[in-house]
């Protein structure tokens, strides 16, 4: 029977959605507000739609792994977000299980990584 | 409530907007806005709002400079489709997109189908009861059918509230990983008894003790010819044994009761099961020394030949239910004694015992 483009669809978003917080934690490692954290997102390949990007920027900020600020920019009021000491150790972590994974991911798969990044994605 | 959030937003975004089409896309906005607002909580709305304007805002200055002037309709409602759904944007917000999450919807189906089965089979006895005390029984049956079905709802909404309400609280579920696969149950033995078969016996079980304590009766009349019948009744012989089979009967109620909360096979399961049926044995054999077992008289006229063969044919049918009776329960002990001996042989492979 073949496989359902649901199917793919649902395990598509499955092994994006831990890769998408781990992409925005190592963007934020310099302060953004949120339109330029998603054009810098999707410039490096990883696209997210703001529906569920705001929420998971509120959510890390919540988790302590986030701080952010309003500030006045281009005469508009913006939230600038930054990533917090304990968001730095945490992507530390999240970094070298990453790259692990990665190291396993290709020995198994026994090819090199795909070169296309993370597109047209929700989370 | 909307017109006021609407209203706000639009005071925000400048109505003194100098065209009408620019007052119409900020209206468009103020929309959208207001629509996510409502359904936020209270203490973070006006924080998240500030900033799902500012990065509406962000879209459509980028949109209007990669199209070299202002914004119409239409780009702007693909802008606000493109952040999603007021309903579905709020809801993320919220963080809870599940009822009942992974860690409890195991756990959730397993305790459902023991309170429905339990809910269905009482409120089935409940309404089989009362249809056999009713001069009306298949109206009263219909009738409560419906009642027994909502029973079988309202505890499907109690164990869904509860187990919501856990989910909510973050209830500990620690106690889920103490399990010991040396007393998982031996579903390799003997399949477990399905929620169906074990509300349907007991039901049937409830019936039964019912009519032996003679709180509900059946009709015991057998028609011979127009207008004459013949009435059956137990004779003398049954009570030497009225009291076996009740507590027999009891017995056998408890252990269909268990089967619904524990459905699997166990050894003491089947040592009861023999005692059962070996006791069940001896009052047949105590039976079927005492013929006869029931009596018959005529009712309305009917004349001896009339009842000479009506009693012929009861004894049949009765020795015959006996015989059948006997060798069933016979085959039964023959199968419990198999199983309590293939699991006293434990095997070096659990497969080799695989039903």
């Amino acid at each position: 029977m073949p496989i359902g483009p649901d199917i793919i669809e649902a395990l598509r978003l499955e092994l994006r959605r831990g890769s998408l917080i781990l992409a925005v934690l190592g963007t934020l490692r310099s302060e953004k507000y949120g339109y330029t954290l998603k054009t810098e997102l999707g410039e490096a390949g990883v696209d997210i739609d703001e529906g569920a990007l705001y929420p998971m920027l509120r959510r890390l900020e919540a988790q302590g792994l986030l701080t952010s600020e309003w500030r006045e920019d281009a005469k508009r009021q913006k939230r600038f977000y930054r990533l917090s000491a304990d968001g730095a150790a945490a992507l530390e972590h999240l970094t070298q299980e990453w790259r692990g994974m990665n190291r396993a991911l290709e020995r198994i798969l026994g090819g090199p990584p795909a070169a296309a990044g993370l597109k047209e994605g929700r989370q | 409530m909307t017109d006021h959030l609407v209203e706000a937003h639009l005071k925000f975004h400048d109505m003194n907007a100098p065209d009408d089409g620019e007052r119409k896309v900020k209206d468009m906005i103020a929309r959208y806005l207001a629509a996510v607002e409502r359904r936020l909580p209270d203490d973070a709305a006006k924080d998240i709002i500030a900033e799902l304007r500012e990065a509406i805002d962000s879209r459509v200055e980028a949109k209007e400079a990669e199209l070299g002037r202002a914004a119409g309709d239409d780009e702007i409602a693909a802008v606000l489709k493109d952040f999603g759904h007021p309903v579905v944007v709020a809801s993320r917000y919220s963080g809870n997109d599940h009822l009942i999450g992974p860690g409890y919807y195991p756990w959730f189906w397993h305790v459902q189908r023991i309170a429905v089965g339990l809910a269905i089979a009482i409120g089935f006895g409940i309404v089989t009861i009362r249809a056999l005390g009713s001069e009306e029984p298949f109206r009263a049956a219909f009738r409560g059918i419906g009642s027994a079905l909502e029973i079988a709802l309202v505890t499907f909404g109690v164990v869904t509230a509860l187990f919501i309400a856990a989910e909510r609280g973050k209830l500990d579920m620690k106690w889920a990983a103490k399990w010991d696969p040396k007393s998982l149950p031996r579903d390799n033995v003997r399949q477990p008894r399905t929620l169906f078969e074990s509300a349907f016996t007991l039901v049937f079980d409830i019936v039964f003790l019912l009519f032996w304590v003679k709180v509900v009766q059946f009709p015991n009349e057998i028609p011979v010819r127009d207008g004459a019948s013949a009435a059956l009744a137990f004779s003398p012989a049954w009570d030497v044994v009225y009291w076996p089979i009740l507590v027999l009967a009891v017995g056998v109620t408890v252990v269909h009761l268990a089967d619904i909360l524990h459905p699997a096979w166990s050894r003491v399961r089947s040592v009861v099961s023999i005692a059962g049926h070996l006791a069940g044995l001896g009052i047949l054999w105590v039976l079927y020394q005492s013929q006869p077992l029931i009596e018959v008289t005529p009712v309305d006229g009917a004349d001896l030949d009339e009842i000479a063969r009506v009693v012929r044919m009861v004894w049949g049918i009765v020795n015959v239910s006996l015989g059948v009776a006997a060798l069933i329960w016979v085959v039964t002990i023959g199968v419990e004694v198999w199983r309590l001996l293939r699991t006293a042989r434990a095997p070096a492979n659990p497969s080799q015992v695989a039903a």
